[in-house]
């Protein structure tokens, strides 16, 4: 039976850098790759919806971690989870979205599941384009994102 | 005099902060809301074409963008002088009121259940949407996301496109049902309404049954008397998508009534230095200072509000449930804000019951959902009944209906002077003698939450290892005496 891969960009489109994520989800889904795409501008509940169902997923958002702009990590859900208070400004965070759907429905959330996070410089300045450095790393997950889908396999992320 | 900082506050969209200042003997002085972001996005709405404006606004928010998206888009009826067809009103306020379900149904699981299923005194930790699955159960927890699903699969399918909406045209709708549809969304309707009624018993079981709980509910320590606005239809009773927009004062008398432009006459927005969210009031009492009671000109909106200026809810169930609400408060109009709770979860039904006599009506499927535009009149107004209150978009217009002009009024800055009560007199009734812990800190955040407060927000930024959760706590010289963080 054929993976039912998808590729998820979450983001604000108006937001600079904020948009890093929906920028590698929109050129994914114009690229010959055989994976559906996601474009969720929040992270709530409804992230899970559109998760379940697929075995193999790989979900891009950007970050304010506190690295050089444009760097690119992947981190575990337990990594971004740090308790169920819901402090930011969709409500949820995406850490408590994915646990709350790892908890109460196992069985339909995928079996594969990476979260790429690329540093934004930016994410106030109302602008449909990203900075520069977040440009290059956008450029770089396409082609990951690429590869894995591609050959199945995990490639380098640095 | 000390200080006390909750920055920023928990279980909310949006950042902003509670100062608390204490007098010498530890008790509370004043309490201040405070809203520290700013978005500017009624600058930022400047030089797009009004059509573009309902998609546009819709990122204003992850949470309530349908909201934002319906208001503009009634605007923009008015720019090109043009109402919808019946059949394009009424896809969009089935489109609405699934909104109205997935965005109550959020709002009470994951912020303001917790306080009472978890305990308000429970450690913050589980004090939210996970504790309360463990405390209901996961089986409960699973309806309850599932259900709310298929509120979000009838906005989408109506919106035209997953997660954020882009059906809106002047005068009409762009997405038409086919019978295959409609009966799906029927279907789901059924869904919609177990969702409401699963909800309201698990508000009966968990707040209603509980004595100490209804002390909170029914208790001096969150009574805000203030005046109301909110939406009627012609019976009077809550409309959600458009009607006459009501004022009652204190007492429940109506002071005002209004459509359109007309709020211009009625609404008056108060600049204060320690803020950026103006503090609105009533412009015919005229500015009264931060104070409730007779008299006052500050006015409260959302679930409650409505409440308050109805007769009733249009939906046989609902209205029931309304009924109830009012007998179990003693009359109208209530200023128990925890009553904004309960009044969530029968609006909830009350949504859910009008998605299921939408999706029955046989116009619902017409293809004739687009009205020939007039002429570019330059001035629109959209007001609806966003799920956290009265929401007012207001856009002048070039000739070519150019946007040269955007003014917009959100639930949560209409409630911001009502706000600034319900913190000050929860903190002054919980903080005596300098006492503060995080029970009680979290009893004063509890005073905020039933507001459903969203300030603006649009970004997100995943912060590994934070929960930023700080109380800072100053000597009558602002000198730090204290620094309580969890992150």
């Amino acid at each position: 039976m054929k993976t039912k891969s998808l590729v998820c960009g979450i983001g604000n489109p108006m937001l600079k850098d904020d948009r890093a994520g929906i920028e590698v989800a929109e050129r994914i889904e114009t690229s010959d790759l055989d994976v559906d795409v996601e474009i969720i501008y929040g992270v709530g509940f409804e992230v899970n919806d559109k998760l379940m169902g697929y075995d193999d997923v790989i979900i891009i958002d950007a970050a304010k971690v506190g690295y050089p702009p444009g760097t690119i990590t992947e981190v575990t859900i337990d990594q971004i989870f740090t308790d169920h208070n819901l402090v930011t400004s969709h409500a949820v965070t995406l850490g408590s979205t994915l646990k709350v759907g790892y908890d109460l429905f196992p069985d339909e959330m995928p079996k594969k599941l990476r979260i790429v996070l690329i540093e934004a410089e930016d994410y106030f300045e109302f602008t449909k384009e990203c900075s520069p450095k977040v440009m290059a790393a956008i450029a770089k997950v396409v082609d990951m994102i690429t590869e894995h889908f591609s050959r199945g396999e995990v490639c380098p992320l640095h | 005099m000390k200080k006390i900082e909750i920055n920023p506050m928990t279980r909310l969209e949006g950042h902003g902060k509670i100062a608390i200042f204490l007098d010498d003997n530890g008790n509370v002085d004043e309490a201040f809301f405070q809203v520290v972001e700013f978005r500017g996005f009624e600058k930022f709405l400047v030089g797009l074409p009004i059509e573009e404006v309902p998609r546009t606004v819709s990122t204003i928010c992850g949470v309530c963008r349908g909201v934002h998206f319906t208001a503009a888009m009634k605007a923009s009826d008015g720019v090109y002088g043009v109402q919808p067809t019946s059949t394009a009103r009424k896809l969009r306020e089935l489109f609405f009121n699934a909104h109205y379900v997935e965005d109550h149904a959020v709002i009470l699981y994951a912020l303001g259940f917790p306080d009472f299923v978890v305990g308000p005194s429970a450690p913050a930790a589980q004090r939210n949407v996970v504790g309360l699955i463990n405390v209901v159960g996961a089986q409960l927890g699973r309806e309850v996301l599932k259900k709310r699903g298929y509120a979000v699969k009838i906005f989408e399918m109506l919106g035209g496109k997953p997660n954020h909406p882009v059906a809106a045209i002047p005068g009409g709708w762009s997405k038409t049902l086919n019978e295959v549809e409609r009966e799906q969304i029927e279907e789901w309707s059924h869904e919609l309404i177990d969702l409401a009624k699963l909800t309201l018993k698990v508000f009966g079981d968990v707040v209603l049954n509980n004595p100490a709980y209804m002390e909170l509910v029914t208790g001096d320590m969150y009574r805000v008397p203030v005046n109301y606005m909110g939406t009627t239809d012609a019976d009077g009773m809550v409309a959600l998508y458009d009607g006459t927009q009501k004022v009652v004062d204190v007492n429940g008398k109506e002071i005002a009534s209004f459509t359109g432009m007309e709020y211009i006459d009625h609404i008056s927005e108060r600049v204060l230095p320690w803020t950026y969210l103006k503090m609105p009031y009533q412009k015919k009492i005229g500015w009264k200072g931060i104070v409730d009671g007779e008299g006052t000109s500050l006015y409260s909106v959302g679930p409650l509000a409505r409440f308050n200026v109805a007769k009733g809810m249009s939906t046989p169930l609902a209205n029931e449930e309304y009924k109830k609400f009012f007998a179990t408060f003693g009359g109208k109009p209530v200023h128990n804000i925890m009553g904004y709770h309960w009044a969530r979860a029968i609006e909830l039904l009350h949504c859910s019951e009008r998605c299921l006599e939408l999706a029955r009506d046989p116009e619902i499927t017409s293809d004739d959902a687009r009205a020939p535009l007039g002429e570019v009149t330059g001035e629109g107004v959209g007001i609806i009944e966003a799920p956290r209150g009265t929401l007012i978009h207001h856009y002048n217009t070039d000739e070519k209906g150019i946007v040269t002009d955007a003014n917009i009024v959100v639930a949560t800055t209409h409630n911001k002077g009502p706000i600034n009560l319900a913190v000050r007199k929860a903190a002054k009734h919980f903080i005596k003698n300098g006492k503060v812990d995080e029970g009680i800190l979290n009893h004063v955040e509890m005073a905020y939450r039933p507001y459903d407060l969203c300030l603006g927000c649009a970004t997100h930024a995943i912060k590994p290892g934070s929960s930023p959760v700080e109380v800072k706590i100053y000597d009558q010289n602002k000198e730090l005496l204290q620094s309580l963080r969890n992150f």
